[in-house]
C-alpha cells in the first residue's frame, strides 16, 4: 500500500513523526499508523507542563476496535496539545501530518535526535512490518 | 420485521399512575418535622406510563431481539445452550425468592450452596469451592487473588502471570487487577502452548503461575497438558484453568486430573443458566486442599447443627461480592446437575463435540480452517481465501440476514479474521444442518453477489451501525 | 433427563460423516489415563421428581408473612409486570449484543435503563450496570485512583460493613491504602494522597448523611479527591435530592430494590454512574445511540468499547465483562411500572411507616433510637431484650430486625429495624405489641 511521508521529517520505530523546529518537536502519528488503527474515535492527550522522559507514553489513542500508545520520541516537557483533536478525533485520519499533530514538545536532550529515523529507514520498517 | 420503535419516554406514553403501591394506612407525620426541605427532591423527571403501553413497548422489544429459544446460536466460546424451563420454575419458588440473605432459618440454601460445591468438586476434582463470584471474569479475579495470597503467604513476592496468545481478555485483565504483570506465550501451529518457551519464561523467578482454558479458544485439546502444568509447578507455580470451555470436558477428564490448581466455572455456560442478554452469571472457583484456607468468605461447612459459615481464617482473602454470590444463578445450576445426573453430563460432554465436530467436517469443504485437527467444542474458520474482499464481519451480517445468529467473530485474535463456532449439544441434525447451507450458500454469494455480504444484513431491524458515530460522539442516554 | 436431541441413529450418521467409528474416538488427543470412567453422582432425574426435591429443599427455609429486615436487602412490593417481561425468552436467552442488527430490542432496553438511571440520579452518565453495590462501590475506589493518580482512599463510618471488606479486597489487589475516617476525624484524614472519599447514605445504620458540609474543605484539602456515594436501597430517590445535584462524583447504588426480590442476596444489580468528565475512565459495558453506516434511521450499539477488557486486555481498568442485563432490565420495567408517581409514593410510604415505628418505640420504656440524624427507612434501637423481641416476632410469624451485633460485637442489644410500604399497619402494630411484651417483662423482671 502506499503511504504519504512528507518532507523534513524524522521518524520513530513506533511510528510518530517528529518536526524539529528551533528547539521544539512537534509530534503525530504516521499515516501507516492511521491505517493501522483505522478510523480513530478519541486521543487523551496530556496536560501541558507534564515531563515525560524519551519511550514513555504520552498520549493515548482509541479507534473502535484497538487501543494505542504515542510514545515519546525524545524527552522533555510538553508545551502544547492540540486541542482541536478532543472534538474532532477523525483529524488523525485524514490529516496525520498537519491538522492531526498531537503534542508540541521542549526537548531536554538534543543528542536523542540522532537516534530517530530517516524517511527512508522508518520505510523499511514499514516494509518489514507488512511482510 | 418492524422499524422503529420510539423510545419509552416520548410523551405520547404519558399516561395514569399505576397502583404498585399498597394502601396508606397508618397517620402520617408532616414531611419537614422528619427532614430538612434541602434534602428532598424537587423534580423526578420520570414518566407515568399506563401498563398496557409499557407491555407493548417490551414485546416489540422482544421482536427486536433473537435468543436461544429463537434458533441456533453458534457464538464460540460462549456455550449458548438451551435453558431449561423447569428451571425458571424453581428459581421463582417463594421459598426462594422470599428468603432474605441475613435471615436465619435458611437451611435450604445453605444447604444447597454446599451440595452443589461438593457436585462441582465432583465434576472438577477440586477439593473445595466458593460460590461466591458473580461471572467468569469475577471468578478470574478471585483466583488470582488466591494465588497472590498464596505466595504472600509464603513470603514469597512473585508478580507475573503466564497468559497464551489464544486467551480470553479476561485473562490477561483479571491478572493486572490482581496486581499481575503478564508475559505472553506464543501458540504454536496447534495453538497449543510450546514446552521450550514455557520452560524459558518459567525460569524467571518472579512467576506465579500460568492461566489456561483448555481445550483453548481454537478448540483444541492441549496434547501435553500434563507437561505443561508439570513444568509450572515444578518451578514453583500455580495451574489456573479457565473454565470457559468445560463443556466438552464434562463427564470425560477433570481439571484437577490435568494438573490445574485453581479453576472457575461459568454456570450460564456449562451449567445452562441463562445468560440473559450478558449477565447475571456465576463463576464459582474451584481450589486444590492447600489453596482451601485462602477461599473468600463466607465459606460453607457440614456440622451437627447442619450448614453454617466457617470461622474466617486469616489466610482467606476477605469478602469480594455482599452476601452469597449469584444465589439464583446458583440455583438453576443445581437443578441441572440433578436433572443430568452422571450420565446425563458425559452425554453433554459427548454431544457438544459430535455436533462441534461435525459443523467441521462439513465447512471446511468451502471454508478455511487454519488449525484442522479434531477438535472440541468449537472450531474457528478465518476468512482468508473468500474473495472479492469480503471479509469475516460481511460474512456475519449476511447470517443475520437468514435468521440465525452469527458466530463470534475477530476471536482469538491468533486466526486472521475468525469465525468461532460452538454449536453445544442441544442442538438438532436439522438445525446444523440448515446452519451448515446457510454457510454454503453464502460461500456462493461471496463469489457471485458480493454486493450482497458488504451491504448485509438487509433483513434485519437496521442495516449496519455506525459504530464509529457512537464512539466519537457518545450519546448514551435520552 | 438431558436436552439432547439425538436419537442413536442419527449419532450414528452425524460419526460417519465424521469419519469416526465412536463417541470416544472424538476425544483421541487427551491422554488415556485422563479419561474417567465415570462421574460420581446419582442418576438425573425427570422433571416431576426434581420439583419434588425442591419442595423439600424450600421447605427447610423460612418464609415468612412481613418482616422487619433489611440491612441491604430490601422487600419491597414488584409488579407482575417485571418477571412479564424478564420472561420472555427472546430477552433472557440471548447473549451480550454483540450483533447490534440482531440485539436492537435488548441494546434499546439497556439504553433505556440508562436513560432512567441518570434521571433518577441525575448523574450525567450510568453504564448499563455492574455485578451488585459492593463490586460497584469497589471498581468506583479503582476508578478514582486511576483517574487522580492517587493511591490512598477514606472510608467513611457507616458504609455496609460487607461492602466495606469487598473494598477492602480489591484495593489490597492493586495495593491501594485504605483509611477509616468518620465526621469527627474526617478533616485531619485528608492529605493531597487521596483519591477518593467514600461514603454512604442512608448509611448502613440508617441516617442520610449530609456530605454538603464537607465538601468545601475536601475540595480545599485535597483538590483531587473524588467523592463517592454508595446507596442500598435507592427508592429513597423518590423523594430525596438525588446525587447530581449535590458534590458527588461517582454515585453507586445495590438495585434489588427495584424489582429483583430478596433471592438470598443475589442477583443483585451494580448501578454505577459519574460525572461526564469521567467517562471514559468508567468500567463496564456502555450502550450508545448511534445511526445506520448507510442510512437514516436510528440504532442502538455497545460502545466506548476500547475501555474494556476485549481490546484493553492487561491495560483495562477493570476486567468485567459482562453487567447484569436481565437485572437491568427488571429495573427499568420496575420503575416504568410505579412511574414518577408511585416511586414517590413507594419513598414516602417508607420513611412514614418507618418514621411511625420509630415514634412509637420511643415511647415504650427501655428502647432508645441511636439515631441522631434523619432517617429513611431504617434505624437503630437499642431494646431491652434483643433475643426475646427476636424469638417473640418469630412467633408471631414476623421476620425480625437484624441483630447489629453480628456485624459490630460491640454493639450489644441494638437492632437495626427496616419498615418499608410492605409492612402493613397490622404488622406494625404485632411489632409493636412485641416490643411492649419484652418491655414488660424486662421490668417485671428487675
Amino acid at each position: 500500500m502506499d503511504y504519504e511521508f512528507p518532507d523534513g521529517l524524522k521518524y520513530a520505530t513506533t511510528h510518530e513523526w517528529i518536526r524539529i523546529e528551533n528547539s521544539i518537536a512537534t509530534v503525530g502519528i504516521t499515516d501507516y499508523a492511521q491505517h493501522q488503527f483505522g478510523d480513530i474515535v478519541f486521543v487523551e492527550l496530556p496536560e501541558v507542563g507534564m515531563v515525560f522522559e524519551k519511550g514513555s507514553n504520552a498520549a493515548e489513542i482509541e479507534s473502535v476496535k484497538a487501543v494505542g500508545d504515542l510514545i515519546m520520541p525524545l524527552s522533555g516537557e510538553i508545551i502544547g496539545v492540540n486541542q482541536n483533536l478532543a472534538g474532532t478525533p477523525e483529524l488523525v485520519n485524514s490529516s496525520p501530518f498537519v491538522d492531526g499533530w498531537m503534542i508540541k514538545l521542549a526537548f531536554s536532550h538534543a543528542s536523542e535526535i540522532d537516534e530517530l529515523l530517516s524517511v527512508d529507514k522508518y520505510k523499511q520498517i514499514i516494509q518489514n512490518e507488512e511482510h | 420485521m418492524i422499524s422503529n420503535i420510539q423510545l419509552i419516554f416520548d410523551k405520547e406514553n404519558e399516561g395514569n399512575q399505576q397502583n404498585f403501591v399498597p394502601k396508606m394506612d397508618i397517620d402520617q407525620t408532616e414531611l419537614d418535622e422528619i427532614l430538612q426541605a434541602s434534602l428532598l427532591r424537587k423534580d423526578l423527571p420520570i414518566p407515568n406510563i399506563p401498563e398496557i403501553n409499557i407491555v407493548r413497548h417490551f414485546i416489540r422489544l422482544s421482536n427486536k431481539n433473537y435468543g436461544v429459544d429463537t434458533g441456533i446460536y453458534p457464538l464460540g466460546s460462549c456455550t449458548m445452550k438451551y435453558n431449561p424451563k423447569v428451571n425458571e420454575t424453581i428459581v421463582k419458588l417463594p421459598g426462594f425468592t422470599r428468603i432474605h440473605p441475613l435471615q436465619e432459618e435458611n437451611q435450604g440454601c445453605l444447604g444447597l450452596l454446599y451440595h452443589i460445591s461438593k457436585q462441582l468438586g465432583e465434576i472438577t476434582g477440586m477439593d473445595g469451592f466458593t460460590l461466591q463470584p458473580a461471572a467468569g471474569a469475577h471468578g478470574e479475579l478471585v483466583g488470582l487473588l488466591i494465588i497472590k495470597k498464596y505466595f504472600e503467604s509464603k513470603g514469597i513476592k512473585k508478580q507475573k502471570i503466564i497468559v497464551p496468545d489464544s486467551a480470553h481478555g479476561t485473562n490477561p485483565a483479571s491478572a493486572k487487577m490482581a496486581g499481575f504483570s503478564i508475559i505472553e506465550l506464543i501458540s504454536n501451529e496447534f495453538g497449543e502452548i510450546p514446552l521450550d518457551q514455557l520452560e524459558f519464561a518459567m525460569q524467571d523467578g518472579d512467576v506465579a503461575g500460568i492461566m489456561l482454558t483448555n481445550p483453548n479458544t481454537l478448540g483444541v485439546f492441549d496434547r501435553q497438558i500434563k507437561e505443561i502444568t508439570r513444568i509450572v509447578h515444578e518451578n514453583g507455580g500455580l495451574c489456573y484453568y479457565d473454565g470457559a470451555n468445560l463443556n466438552p470436558m464434562l463427564g470425560i477428564c477433570r481439571p484437577r486430573d490435568m494438573g490445574f490448581d485453581i479453576v472457575h466455572l461459568n454456570l450460564h455456560k456449562t451449567f445452562s443458566t441463562p445468560h440473559g442478554g450478558g449477565g447475571p452469571g456465576s463463576g464459582p472457583i474451584g481450589v486444590v486442599k492447600e489453596l482451601i484456607p485462602f477461599l473468600p468468605i463466607p465459606c460453607l461447612i457440614s456440622t451437627e447443627n447442619g450448614i453454617v459459615c466457617r470461622e474466617i481464617d486469616n489466610k482467606s482473602i476477605g469478602r469480594i461480592k455482599a452476601f452469597w454470590g449469584n444465589f439464583g444463578v446458583i440455583v438453576r445450576a443445581y437443578a441441572y446437575i440433578l436433572a443430568l445426573g452422571s450420565e446425563g453430563l458425559k452425554k453433554v460432554g459427548q454431544i457438544a463435540v459430535l455436533n462441534a465436530n461435525y459443523l467441521r467436517i462439513l465447512l471446511q469443504q468451502k471454508y478455511i480452517l487454519p488449525y484442522n485437527r479434531i477438535c472440541q467444542h468449537e472450531f474457528v474458520l478465518s476468512d482468508q481465501g473468500i474473495p472479492n474482499d469480503i471479509t469475516t464481519e460481511d460474512i456475519a451480517k449476511r447470517i443475520l440476514d437468514y435468521g440465525i445468529y452469527a458466530p463470534t467473530i475477530y476471536f482469538p485474535l491468533i486466526v486472521p479474521g475468525a469465525l468461532m463456532i460452538e454449536p453445544t449439544e442441544t442442538e438438532s441434525k436439522q438445525s446444523l444442518d440448515y446452519f451448515i447451507e446457510v454457510m454454503n450458500k453464502i460461500y456462493e454469494e461471496t463469489k457471485q453477489n458480493p454486493e450482497l455480504l458488504k451491504n448485509a444484513p438487509q433483513n434485519m431491524p437496521v442495516k449496519r451501525l455506525d459504530a464509529v458515530l457512537a464512539a466519537r460522539k457518545p450519546i448514551l442516554h435520552d | 433427563m438431558d436436552f439432547i436431541p439425538h436419537n442413536d441413529k442419527t449419532i450414528a450418521e452425524m460419526l460417519d460423516v465424521i469419519g469416526v467409528k465412536s463417541l470416544q474416538e472424538l476425544f483421541q488427543d487427551i491422554p488415556k489415563d485422563l479419561i474417567i470412567e465415570k462421574l460420581n453422582l446419582p442418576s438425573g432425574l425427570s422433571e416431576p421428581d426434581l420439583l419434588k426435591q425442591f419442595e423439600k429443599i424450600t421447605q427447610k427455609n423460612k418464609v415468612y408473612s412481613s418482616s422487619f429486615l433489611g440491612g441491604g436487602c430490601y422487600n419491597h412490593y414488584i409488579p407482575s409486570l417485571v418477571d412479564f417481561v424478564t420472561s420472555r425468552s427472546e430477552f433472557y436467552t440471548s447473549y451480550t449484543p454483540y450483533q447490534a442488527e440482531a440485539s436492537q430490542g435488548y441494546l434499546q432496553a439497556i439504553y433505556e435503563y440508562q436513560t432512567i438511571i441518570s434521571r433518577l440520579t441525575q448523574m450525567d452518565v450510568a453504564n448499563a450496570s455492574m455485578y451488585d453495590g459492593s463490586t460497584a462501590l469497589a471498581e468506583a475506589a479503582i476508578m478514582s485512583t486511576i483517574i487522580t493518580r492517587k493511591d490512598t482512599i477514606i472510608l467513611f463510618k457507616g458504609i455496609h460493613p460487607e461492602y466495606e471488606e469487598v473494598v477492602k479486597t480489591y484495593c489490597w489487589g492493586q495495593n491501594i491504602n485504605i483509611v477509616y475516617a468518620s465526621e469527627d476525624n474526617l478533616i485531619e484524614k485528608l492529605n493531597g494522597n487521596v483519591a477518593a472519599l467514600l461514603f454512604q447514605s442512608p448509611n448502613f445504620f440508617g441516617d442520610i448523611e449530609d456530605i454538603s458540609k464537607f465538601a468545601k474543605n475536601i475540595r480545599e484539602i485535597a483538590p483531587n479527591c473524588l467523592i463517592i456515594q454508595a446507596m442500598t436501597d435507592p427508592t429513597c430517590l423518590g423523594i430525596l435530592n438525588p446525587p447530581g445535584l449535590t458534590d458527588i462524583d461517582i454515585f453507586v447504588a445495590e438495585g434489588q430494590s427495584f424489582g429483583l426480590g430478596l433471592s438470598f442476596g443475589g442477583p443483585g444489580l451494580g448501578i454505577f454512574t459519574a460525572k461526564q468528565k469521567y467517562l471514559r475512565k468508567m468500567p463496564g459495558r456502555l450502550i450508545g445511540k448511534t445511526t445506520e453506516i448507510n442510512g437514516e434511521k436510528t440504532g442502538f450499539i455497545l460502545t466506548l468499547q476500547a475501555r474494556e477488557q476485549h481490546i484493553r486486555r492487561e491495560k483495562a481498568s477493570s476486567n468485567i465483562c459482562t453487567n447484569q442485563a436481565l437485572c437491568a432490565l427488571a429495573t427499568l420495567t420496575y420503575l416504568l411500572a410505579l412511574g414518577r408517581t408511585g416511586l414517590k409514593e413507594v419513598a414516602t410510604q417508607n420513611i412514614q411507616k418507618a418514621h411511625y415505628v420509630k415514634k412509637e418505640l420511643s415511647k415504650i420504656p427501655g428502647y432508645e433510637i441511636l439515631n441522631k440524624k434523619p432517617t429513611y427507612n431504617e434505624f437503630l434501637v437499642k431494646c431491652p431484650n434483643i433475643d426475646s423481641l427476636i424469638n417473640l416476632c418469630k412467633q408471631r410469624d414476623l421476620q425480625p430486625p437484624l441483630k447489629i451485633s453480628s456485624y459490630y460485637p460491640e454493639m450489644k442489644d441494638i437492632a437495626l429495624v427496616c419498615v418499608t410500604e410492605m409492612n402493613s399497619k397490622n404488622s406494625i402494630d404485632t411489632f409493636l405489641e412485641i416490643a411492649r411484651i419484652v418491655s414488660n417483662n424486662k421490668t417485671e423482671g428487675e
